[in-house]
């Protein structure tokens, strides 16, 4: 069967894009539209490096076929501060060095993201849990951490 | 190589464009990886996550949980809030959106914990075929899969009382882990004793095994630091370890009574 037209919301904005039988979300968001942030690491679920929102829930992009989930709202790293400044989150992923490399940087903000959305509050422990599906191996983790307990209170108003 | 992905709107839709041989997706999370790492042989699948069979009851505490409900749904479900061992030590939060009750009875071990809990819950499943419905054992469909053309729609057990429902999982890793060993249990006691147990190993052979030899060291006795440790040696002659990339055949045998005796004694 030939391609087919699929619709989705990305990032707020209505789009409509061509995708070839078995195409993951993943692929139709770097190859289709241009969204590079979540990155393609294994291709089978192990590091989360592609995990991105799904009608309000984090997901491995590369495990979702696209053509599954037409008219889905997806967000990704790009809509999370598309003009303004950074969200609290990720300016306490800059102000904490909490990046290295980079390129799992995109999947452990949605993740977090997704945990702050429940529980604006998290423990150490919860955040540990909450980004368990995501492998870094720059950091070893710690200044992560402490970049989204940072964030987290910086968004409930709390100073340092 | 991949020409079709069917998406379905119905089961019975499902079951039609399974006729000419394709390969069935639930979450994706076992099919995907094949399609995006290698050149597949199958040219159509049929994902149900649009079949409308997704969804949890539970009505005179027998749960019928659909197929495509999500390990995540079961996670949120109060009802079931005995499975929240299970859930809460199954791969990742974002894995957990998209892998299915349904699909983990497929899924090899030491994957597949809801296949190690759904036998020792002695579960049900429904399966939709061209001739019509069946239900059949959990143990059949971990054993033998269901035929081609067919599909998994629910699987239901009953929900156990408090405090007769056991779990441990044993992992390389604090979370996201596949199975070192697992076990799973329901053991319902009487005036002290053990009066019915059963009790399935995860990491203990290619599918869930029901370690009978355990259950029988279990029933009529206490459950206290002689009687588990009994039936911890004896669950040994019902697992047959294997070598992977998370353990050694050597170190499952070695650990499995280990984790039978926290799962059942605590510690």
């Amino acid at each position: 069967m030939p391609s087919r037209v699929i619709e989705l919301v990305v990032n707020g904005r209505h789009r409509e894009l061509l995708v070839r039988p078995g195409m993951s979300l993943l692929g139709a968001l770097r190859d289709g539209l241009g969204l590079t942030g979540a990155k393609r690491g294994c291709a089978d679920g192990s590091c989360g490096a592609c995990t991105v929102m799904l009608d309000g829930k984090p997901v491995l992009s590369c495990l979702v076929a696209v053509e599954t989930v037409d008219g889905a709202a997806v967000r990704t790293v790009e809509g999370m501060a598309p003009d303004g400044p950074l969200t609290e989150l990720q300016q306490a992923f800059v102000d904490g060095f909490a990046t290295q490399c980079g390129f799992c940087t995109p999947g452990i903000l949605m993740a977090a993201e997704a945990l702050l959305a429940e529980n604006p509050e998290p423990t150490r422990e919860e955040v540990v849990r909450a980004i368990s599906g995501s492998v870094c191996r720059c950091t070893g983790y710690t200044a992560i951490v402490d970049a989204i307990l940072a964030g987290a209170e910086a968004r409930r108003g709390v100073t340092v | 190589m991949l020409e079709t992905v069917h998406v379905p709107p119905s089961v019975d839709e499902a079951l039609l464009a399974l006729r000419d041989g394709a390969v069935l997706m639930g979450g994706g999370t076992t099919v995907m990886p094949q399609v995006n790492t290698m050149p597949v042989e199958f040219t159509e699948v049929v994902s149900l996550r649009r079949a409308g069979i997704s969804g949890i009851e539970v009505v005179d505490a027998v749960a019928t949980v659909g197929a495509t409900t999500t390990i995540a749904e079961i996670g949120a479900d109060e009802r079931l809030a005995f499975l929240r061992p299970v859930v809460q030590t199954f791969a990742s939060p974002p894995l957990r959106n998209l892998a299915t009750i349904g699909g983990n009875l497929f899924v090899p071990q030491p994957g597949g914990d809801f296949g190690v809990c759904l036998l020792a819950l002695d579960a049900t499943v429904a399966v939709a075929g061209p001739a019509g419905t069946r239900d059949v054992g959990v143990a059949e469909v971990l054993e033998h899969g269901v035929a081609a053309g067919e599909v998994v729609t629910a699987v239901s057990f009953p929900v156990p009382a408090d405090g007769t429902f056991f779990y441990r999982k044993a992992m390389r890793r604090r979370y996201n882990s596949a199975a070192i060993v697992s076990v799973a249990a329901v053991l319902v006691r009487e005036a002290g004793v053990v009066r019915s147990a059963r009790v399935v190993l995860g990491g203990a052979g290619s599918r869930p095994v029901r370690a009978k030899a355990a259950e029988h060291a279990l029933v009529g006795k206490p459950l206290d630091d002689a009687s588990v440790a009994a039936a911890a040696t004896a669950a040994l002659a019902d697992a047959t370890t294997f070598d992977d990339a998370f353990a050694s055949a050597w170190y499952r045998s070695r650990v499995l009574p280990v984790h039978f005796r926290r799962a059942l004694l605590g510690g």
